[in-house]
């Protein structure tokens, strides 16, 4: 329990703030962004809350419901809000003082609609290229290499308005990185995709880290979309940070016992927890937390007590979605599913937060 | 045939699409050649695959700030006559045109005139003072129809798109400030606008000494009353430009800034003239935002005043509606979005 604890918390101890230009190189392959009690407030409200996060160089998911903080975070990191306290970096780059350099070294690619449904793939490619500063000719060169690299070769003259939205996805991503940035910020890449463009889309921005060396932050509210691309997560609820590190050691914290049990489930379950082990049950599945490795026999002498069969018994797998359930758990609420949390309707965001998160 | 293939192509199972394609021969002679076989095609892409998907880095280098608004600059203006860039349509493009043509109206009756030797013709359309502010300041049919016209259909979409389409988001992610995109917007509509009203007066006033052969002393003598015109042309422009965008900015249609403006410069000019009927002064004139041009217009000219009230009240008049229409559009234009509209 103590692993995850220290997992779940923020590493205050950030020491690359002043350091020289020159040394960035080696900041950046450490952390590509690093903030350190960074804090937005709107008035009384505050969006951002002490903020300390490292996100290294590969793929990153950026989780959390709505409301979390994810767009207040990536405005922030993007240079395009001021933050109230604390600082920040991106590739090295203050995120106060130096919005416009670490914007040329990114590239965005929002949630919603933002091409001109009247211009050409190509078109509208090339034009976000020159706003970055390219020539005309080197834009309209990369515009068809990178359309043709998101799958768009034969479509790139048709107008934006007459795309799918799979199509219209795939461009925003070509939009987002006709200048090779080292690190893409995705917001939602896979909105409104069916599986087999979905699929495609997580190919694609999983080559650009692995192939390309790229490095990403990716909001999703997906959460195997999350699992499949990205190796680390950073996930935000009520303005701060919840959770970040590797998924696989996040996971590795509470190893489970799984068990399909069949006749007196109920009174294996209580067993169990008269032994002292730690049951969640949903019918006769029961996920017994593996506390050592004597878990096992433990689970066969009370199934030999009580009388019930043991159908299958096997180490479990946590997803990533059980994670998020545990992290849940921890902070106070009741969820049967991160959907409800992450959902957009009212009634998720009226979930009672724990006095520490100002609920 | 074989039967482990599991494919499907064409409708035939266990055929796969290998890239060679066979083609009986159409049209045989019936003496054993149905038999022949023409081979006419061959591909050495093996196993069908037609897309592979290989990252391609790019390691050049992005041009300063200036080459960054040059582009939006470019976009804009270009897209008036050539494909790929901002897409006008047709009827702004029509417009602009037709507008051209009238703007062009003063030269070509002068040019008439002193073809055919007569000089009323000309006295009435070439260049003077009165003609100079007219060219730039007339109320009919320029400032009536043409100038607001087009100011219209150039400023209906030229923010309000980027709010309704998300492009916004394009510009502010990258190393584009508020500030630059707002004044090159600005000075994209200024530009076109330039070229009609004070570009036609260049073209008018260069025109008519090519046309007549004018020595130094009638340059000396007009050129100040030129240049005077081209000032209070260009405050039409600034004018138009300022109060267009910031109704451009507080919406995300096209339809509300474009009719809000003809409403503007078209109701005030009404509503006014209605009052000054009724009164007889001249003073409500300050709510329009063509009178007060105008009025600066006649005083640096030095034409006789349409208007009672002194013209310094038109200068002030003129300031604080352009002063607040780019607050309004430089108010709105920082709260336009980067993550969602």
């Amino acid at each position: 329990m103590e692993s995850r604890s220290e997992a779940i918390r923020a590493d205050e101890n950030l020491k690359v703030y002043g350091r020289p230009r020159q040394n960035r190189v080696a900041a950046m392959v450490e952390n590509v962004i690093q903030t350190n009690s960074l804090t937005k407030a709107y008035g009384p409200h505050i969006a951002l809350d002490s903020m300390n996060l490292k996100v290294q160089h590969g793929a990153t998911g950026l989780l959390g419901p709505n409301g979390a903080g994810k767009s207040t975070l990536i405005k922030t990191l993007l240079g395009l809000i001021t933050a109230t306290e604390g600082e920040g970096e991106v590739l090295g780059f203050n995120i106060r003082t130096e919005g416009e350099e670490i914007r040329k070294r990114i590239g965005y690619m929002p949630e919603y609609d933002c091409l001109d449904p009247r211009l050409s793939a190509v078109d509208q490619i090339k034009y976000s290229g020159e706003l970055l500063g390219m020539n005309p000719s080197v834009a309209t060169q990369r515009a068809h290499e990178v359309l043709e690299y998101v799958g768009l070769r034969d479509q790139r003259y048709r107008e934006i308005g007459t795309f799918s939205t799979g199509m219209a996805q795939a461009a925003k991503l070509a939009t987002s990185i006709i200048h090779d940035p080292q690190l893409l910020i995705a917001d939602e890449p896979t909105n409104g995709l069916d599986t087999q463009a979905r699929d495609f889309m997580l190919g694609t921005v999983t080559q650009i880290v692995q192939e390309g060396g790229r490095s990403m932050l990716m909001a999703s509210h997906l959460m195997d979309d999350v699992e499949k691309v990205c190796s680390r997560i950073v996930m935000l609820h009520k303005g701060k940070l919840i959770a970040q590190g590797r998924i696989e050691d996040l996971k590795g914290i509470d190893q489970e016992i799984e068990v399909h049990a069949w006749g007196g489930a109920t009174k294996l379950e209580q067993e169990l927890n008269n032994s002292g082990l730690k049951v969640r049950r949903t019918g006769r599945v029961l996920r017994i937390i593996k506390d050592d490795d004597d878990a096992y026999s433990t689970i066969v002498e009370a199934a030999t007590k009580t009388g019930c069969q043991i159908r299958r018994m096997h180490d479990h797998e946590p997803s990533l979605e059980d994670l998020f359930l545990v992290i849940m758990e921890r902070l106070g609420y009741e969820v049967k599913s991160s959907e409800d949390l992450l959902a957009t309707g009212p009634s998720a965001r009226k979930v009672d937060a724990p006095e520490e998160l100002k609920g | 045939m074989s039967e482990d293939v599991d494919a499907e192509f064409l409708g035939q199972e266990g055929l796969a699409v290998t890239g060679k394609a066979r083609m009986e021969a159409a049209y045989g002679s019936g003496d054993g050649d149905e038999e022949l076989t023409a081979q006419v095609a061959q591909s050495s892409v093996v196993g069908g695959t037609i897309f592979e998907q290989k990252y391609r880095p790019w390691r050049g280098e992005l041009n300063p700030r200036w080459m960054r608004n040059w582009s939006i600059l470019r976009h804009h203006l270009l897209g008036i006559v050539k494909k790929g860039h901002k897409p006008w349509g047709w009827p702004m493009r029509m417009a602009l045109l037709s507008c051209f043509f009238v703007a062009m109206g003063d030269l070509s009756l002068a040019f008439l005139g002193t073809v055919i030797g007569d000089s009323d013709i000309y006295r009435l359309f070439g260049v003077s003072r009165g003609n100079l502010y007219g060219h730039v300041l007339g109320f009919f049919p320029r400032n009536a129809i043409c100038f607001p016209v087009i100011t219209a259909l150039l400023i209906g979409g030229m923010i309000s798109d980027d709010r309704r389409h998300g492009t916004s988001a394009v510009y502010f992610s990258r190393p584009i400030n508020r500030r630059d995109y707002t004044a090159m917007k600005f000075i994209s509509i200024a530009v076109i606008l330039g070229l009609l009203i004070v570009g036609t007066l260049v073209l008018y006033y260069v025109g008519d000494i090519l046309m007549r052969g004018e020595g130094w002393a009638w340059l000396i003598d007009t050129f100040p009353a030129f240049l005077l015109a081209a000032l209070a042309g260009t405050i039409l422009v600034f004018t138009y430009t300022s109060i267009g965008l910031a109704l451009s900015s507080v919406s995300q249609g096209r339809f509300f800034p474009a009719v809000a403006f003809m409403a503007i410069i078209l109701g005030s000019k009404l509503l006014a003239f209605l009052v000054w009927q009724l009164f007889e002064r001249s003073v409500i004139y300050l709510i329009s935002p063509y009178d007060v041009v105008a009025h600066i217009g006649q005083s640096l000219l030095g034409l006789s005043s349409d208007y009672s009230h002194p013209w310094t009240w038109s200068l002030v008049s003129m300031l604080l509606m352009n002063a607040t229409a780019l607050y309004v559009l430089t108010s709105r234009i920082a709260s336009m979005e980067v993550s969602r509209e």
